[in-house]
């Protein structure tokens, strides 16, 4: 009797368990893309798709991006390549640090640099996706997925000091090559 | 049963299996949790192609748009020293010194990973004066401390987080346990001697 119900769930088993693997990969890989499309739609209510989006210091209100730093002042971007390559520019601010980075729809980093770096000079670059080329003699980034989000970073010292600083980032933008 | 029903169960069992399995992966995972110093937990794979679907998976969920270790390395911490949860009834004095970055930042965050109370959210080598920078102190606790502190605000538990950015050495190396913070549980409300 055991052994007869033994074999009659073996190969069953056997599939369930392969099953269960290639649903838990499935979900691991999957998870980052769920998650970052959920932040994009969340951060584009704030300033639409491909424009800069200067968001205030973060404090206990903030629920756009979990984790907020409190010492940055964040200016996002929100892009989707489909209708051609976007422009980003991160203007200098009065800031010990600042930075631009761009991550793809896997979660992933597809570019960073830092005002050290740039030696304080404005960071400019055109995020393309596969088969789009850039204008001659720009910084291309090849963002897989074509959406994803460009961040600016910039150090806050001292929260009285925002008001400068915020005023600075309005230099910074993001938007379509022109044509 | 008939052979059929017997596969359609076992695919619909591993389909939870699975599904449940990795859930409960991500949503335990600490952010960065490749390297362990003490009470805290650090990666260097963070948002590179290099980390596995799990680390991603769990990055995503705890710190979206996190940078990589060249430019930033973060250290979160949910216990104290002696391996007990942080809890927002005691007072924990977190000692540091200099660390191996060009600055560095202590945020509390509750368990959610948000920034919680009125604040202040946040301790940094930017707002320490230049006799504190090679030792400094944090007192982390519900009621107001004498020179720095996090309050807990009325978080039954929560996470510390420390950011160091533009790190020495690109990021590659994790620092060892004497460079990175002690966190050290003094007294509880509600416990005997608090």
């Amino acid at each position: 009797m055991i052994r007869t119900t033994i074999q009659a769930w073996r190969w069953p088993l056997l599939l369930g368990l392969i099953v269960a693997a290639i649903a838990w990969q499935a979900t691991l890989r999957r998870t980052p893309y769920v998650l970052m499309s959920a932040a994009e739609k969340r951060l584009g209510k704030m300033g639409g798709v491909n424009q800069m989006a200067h968001g205030p210091l973060a404090d206990s209100a903030s629920r756009a991006v979990v984790r907020p730093s409190p010492d940055l002042a964040y200016s996002t971007c929100v892009f989707d390549l489909s209708n051609g390559p976007v422009t980003v520019t991160a203007a200098p601010v009065p800031a010990r640090y600042w930075s631009l980075s761009v991550f793809d729809a896997r979660t992933d980093v597809a570019f960073v640099r830092n005002n050290v770096e740039s030696q304080g000079a404005p960071i400019r670059i055109v995020l393309i996706r596969d088969g789009q080329t850039a204008p001659p003699g720009t910084t291309a980034v090849l963002v897989p997925g074509g959406h994803g989000i460009a961040l600016i970073r910039i150090l806050v010292d001292d929260r009285a000091r925002f008001a400068m600083v915020d005023q600075a980032r309005r230099a910074s933008c993001c938007g379509p090559v022109a044509p | 049963m008939k052979p059929w029903a017997r596969y359609l169960v076992c695919i619909a069992l591993g389909l939870i299996l699975g599904v449940g399995v990795a859930t409960w992966q991500v949503r335990a995972g600490a952010l960065g949790s490749g390297v362990a110093i003490g009470p805290w937990v650090s990666g260097t794979d963070l948002g590179t192609t290099d980390q596995s679907a799990r680390t991603r998976a769990v990055v995503a969920l705890r710190g979206l748009l996190a940078l990589p270790a060249r430019e930033a390395r973060y250290y979160t911490a949910t216990t104290d020293d002696a391996g007990r949860r942080l809890e927002g009834r005691c007072r924990y004095r977190v000692i540091g010194g200099t660390l191996p970055a060009r600055w560095w930042s202590l945020t509390l965050y509750d368990p959610a990973g948000y920034l919680t109370g009125p604040g202040p959210y946040s301790v940094g080598s930017a707002i320490l004066p230049p006799a504190e920078q090679a030792r400094w102190t944090v007192l982390v606790a519900p009621d107001r401390q004498p020179g720095h502190w996090l309050p807990t605000a009325g978080q039954e538990h929560f996470d510390l987080t420390l950011r160091t950015y533009l790190p020495d050495n690109a990021g590659r190396t994790s620092p060892a346990r004497d460079q990175l913070p002690s966190i050290r549980r003094e007294a509880c409300t509600g416990e005997e001697g608090a």
